[in-house]
């Protein structure tokens, strides 16, 4: 008898253990009778909260009320590679959102949306891999906005935005001279986000303004990282720091303290992407002072604005209910409300055909929106270096050591023709 | 004269008593049954991942590109010339030795001072080994802040008057220094309670006759405290060791191995990016594996050299 219980409880322990470190995988059919359970990976951010998402995922439900979604957060803002980690443990969610299709999609684990599903889209062939959409392409993003702090350009005596790099070079000079640090960045874990915006500015108006085709040319071997063009813009970046415009110091922060030092007036510009606005615009977090916004200004003024369209929902191509990932993820990316949740929550602009903002959008809001229509209208839109996504993106693990550099040239250890040798390197390990 | 010498009755002399022979059986499902579950776990989850490990690190490895091949020990060779893999072991060397040496030689110090009887002390060392139980995130987080530009540590500094205190995250020649710092004071708490344990395992009646025969304080921590703290010694300097050589979390908080590029970068933070941002899980796997080597060696080194000088009441 007693051997009997002993076995049976080291089966039962046994099984405990076995269970209790596994993923129970239920999509096939969880989550309630009849209901197709799908799993959903999301991020979130200062504007991005939990009851963001889970009211945007509530409406879908609603909706259809024979799927129910088991909601995963990324643990950092890195859900890309948070989403690698997943695959290899064979747990790739049913459904992401704003994930790189990178990888994922050439080897095979991301559906492949069809064209007679994309018609709602105002760019259905943004971001595609080998020519096929892996993710929706539900919004663009202006990648930088340089949002100012009218109180302090005040203060500094300038009155109008700068039209040209030249103009906003001295803007700086003045802003220093008045001891108030010209541009906010950030760093730390963050560094891509934080920093990035910044980065692409330059980039955008030096290096894809001249050839917007610049990465595909990368990828050709046609171009390189240590050409003259990259340098010279790396070089601004660094410039930027050692003229005193950045704060060296703010490499700590991480996006929230960067973002929250701006919105605490410490700093007159902030570089950021177009998202910002949904913290500029909530009254829980809107500053005292008042915003303007202008377009990162190239050498000549001619206007270019870096942009990117993508960041959608990507569905697993395996997902044990595939027909409800994708019924969730379409409904999802073109419900009205989440649309305008999306305008609210993360100052989005949807790229979907015949959306207008909700009319109570916020100010800076629509500022930023009608900004980036006119910009549309007049062809100035070049893509956003270290944002793209797919065919247009930077090989994997680069992209990596592209944010790591911009630490590089703000602190001064390597010089940007070292920066652009290093990334060719990186480049060529990853090829 | 002949001696009979009485022989002992024989097996065979006597009537036969059939011996009972133990059952082999119910010996065998009593040691499954306590051995099996904790052997499986281990196994399943110790030793499986290690061969997985090896066997990935033999092959160039990458979920998202071409068919696996096995390519031998080429992702071995490669490390040994790859400028980031050697940045990122200088730097967990540097890491480890800072992790090892502070909250040891900080621990023990507290330790001494808190070796008293009292509600206060008492008190004391919860205090003192509470960030131990934090988890490392938090920790993280909340030193993120701490050091930040307009953070307590520099407000404090610029009211004493240092009016430009140094980038402690932001700085490549301090961040380093910093993240070491954080780990080291998180880790103090384990090493005063390691040390507390053994100083009250220290029978008071050594420290007394050593007075008698007049010797001082420092005479008596010489000669009795410090030898007799030597197993305490031992287990600190191992746990720091592993915990130095695999530092990832902290790392990923607060620097993401910047400022720059592998300033902060330890093998741990090395292995995850390698593998799950650039894909290459061969050769991250490879990486893993001199590293899992590394700790394993240092620490039985670091294990046999303390052992030596473990002496016994």
């Amino acid at each position: 008898m007693k051997r009997i219980i002993a076995l049976g409880t080291a089966a039962v322990l046994a099984a405990a253990a076995m269970t209790g470190c596994s993923v129970k995988d239920d999509s096939g059919g969880g989550g309630g009778k009849g209901k197709k359970q799908i799993t959903f990976l999301v991020f979130e951010t200062p504007n991005q909260t939990p009851q963001v998402w889970d009211a945007a995922i509530k409406r879908v439900t609603d909706k259809y009320p024979d799927i129910s979604v088991k909601k995963l957060v990324s643990p950092t803002q890195d859900r890309t590679a948070y989403a690698k980690q997943l695959l290899t443990s064979g747990q790739l969610p049913d459904v992401m959102i704003a994930v790189s299709p990178a990888g994922f999609a050439e080897s095979g684990n991301l559906y492949a949306w069809q064209p007679n599903e994309l018609t709602d889209f105002t760019y259905p062939n943004n971001g595609a891999v080998n020519g096929k959409i892996y993710q929706l392409p539900a919004n663009s993003q202006t990648v930088p906005v340089v949002y100012f702090n009218k109180s302090l350009f005040a203060k500094a005596g300038i009155a109008t935005p700068p039209k040209t790099y030249g103009e906003m070079m001295s803007d700086a000079e003045k802003l220093k001279a008045k001891g108030i640090t010209p541009f906010v960045v950030g760093g730390g874990k963050d560094i891509h986000d934080a920093l990035g915006p910044t980065f692409a500015g330059i980039l955008g108006t030096d290096l894809y303004a001249k050839n917007p085709n610049w990465m595909h040319d990368r990828r050709a071997g046609k171009v390189k990282f240590a050409d003259p063009d990259y340098v010279k813009a790396a070089g601004k970046l660094s410039d930027l720091a050692s003229k005193g415009y950045i704060d060296k110091r703010m490499l700590s922060q991480d996006y929230a303290a960067t973002q929250a030092a701006f919105l605490s007036g410490k700093g007159a510009m902030y570089a950021m992407g177009n998202w910002f606005a949904a913290a500029a615009d909530d009254p829980k977090t809107k500053p005292s002072f008042d915003i303007g916004q202008f377009f990162w200004p190239s050498d000549d003024g001619k206007l270019v604005v870096p942009t990117f369209t993508g960041g959608g929902l990507l569905v697993n191509a395996h997902s044990k209910n595939l027909e409800a990932a994708k019924k969730f993820a379409l409904a999802y990316q073109l419900d009205k409300t989440n649309l305008d949740a999306s305008t609210k929550n993360d100052g989005l602009f949807p790229a979907i055909k015949g959306y207008t903002p909700p009319a109570n959008s916020g100010p800076v809001f629509k500022t930023g929106y009608d900004m980036f229509k006119q910009a549309e209208s007049q062809s100035a839109v070049v893509p956003a270096f270290g944002f793209e996504a797919g065919d247009d993106g930077m090989l994997p693990g680069v992209a990596d050591q592209w944010s790591a550099s911009m630490g590089d040239l703000v602190t001064g250890r390597k010089s940007a023709s070292d920066v652009g040798k290093f990334l060719d390197s990186e480049w060529q390990k990853a090829s | 004269m002949a001696v009979e010498v009485a022989r002992p009755p024989t097996r065979t002399g006597s009537p036969a008593v059939p011996r009972r022979r133990r059952p082999v059986w119910p010996r065998v499902w009593h040691f499954l049954s306590f051995g099996a579950p904790g052997v499986l776990v281990y196994v399943c989850f110790v030793l499986a991942p290690i061969a997985v490990s090896v066997g990935y690190s033999l092959t160039n490895y990458n979920p998202f590109g071409p068919k696996t091949r096995f390519v031998g020990l080429s992702n071995y060779k490669d490390l040994f010339t790859d400028s980031e893999f050697l940045t990122s072991l200088k730097v967990t060397t540097i890491l480890t030795l800072i992790v090892v040496i502070v909250p040891n030689v900080l621990g023990l110090g507290v330790a001494l001072l808190l070796d008293r009887r009292g509600w206060l002390y008492n008190a004391l060392r919860s205090v003192f080994f509470t960030p131990v139980v934090l988890s490392s995130v938090v920790v993280s987080i909340i030193w993120t802040r701490l050091l930040a530009d307009d953070g307590l540590v520099d407000q404090a500094l610029r009211g004493v008057g240092i009016s430009h205190p140094p980038g402690w995250l932001s700085d490549p020649s301090y961040a380093l220094y910093s993240v070491g710092a954080i780990l080291s004071w998180q880790m103090l708490g384990f090493c005063v309670v390691v040390y507390l344990a053994g100083l009250q395992g220290i029978p008071q009646e050594l420290h007394e006759a050593a007075e008698i025969d007049g010797a001082g304080p420092v005479e008596r921590f010489r000669k009795i405290t410090w030898p007799l703290l030597a197993p305490a010694l031992t287990i600190n300097t191992i746990v720091m060791l592993i915990t130095g050589f695999k530092a990832f979390d902290h790392i990923q908080v607060i620097t993401n191995g910047g400022p720059g590029t592998g300033t902060t970068a330890t093998i741990a933070f090395n292995v995850l990016q390698t593998g799950f941002n650039a894909n290459r899980q061969g050769y991250a796997s490879a990486m893993a594996i001199v590293m899992l080597i590394i700790v394993a060696v240092a620490s039985a080194v670091a294990l046999r050299i303390l052992q030596k000088r473990e002496v016994s009441l």
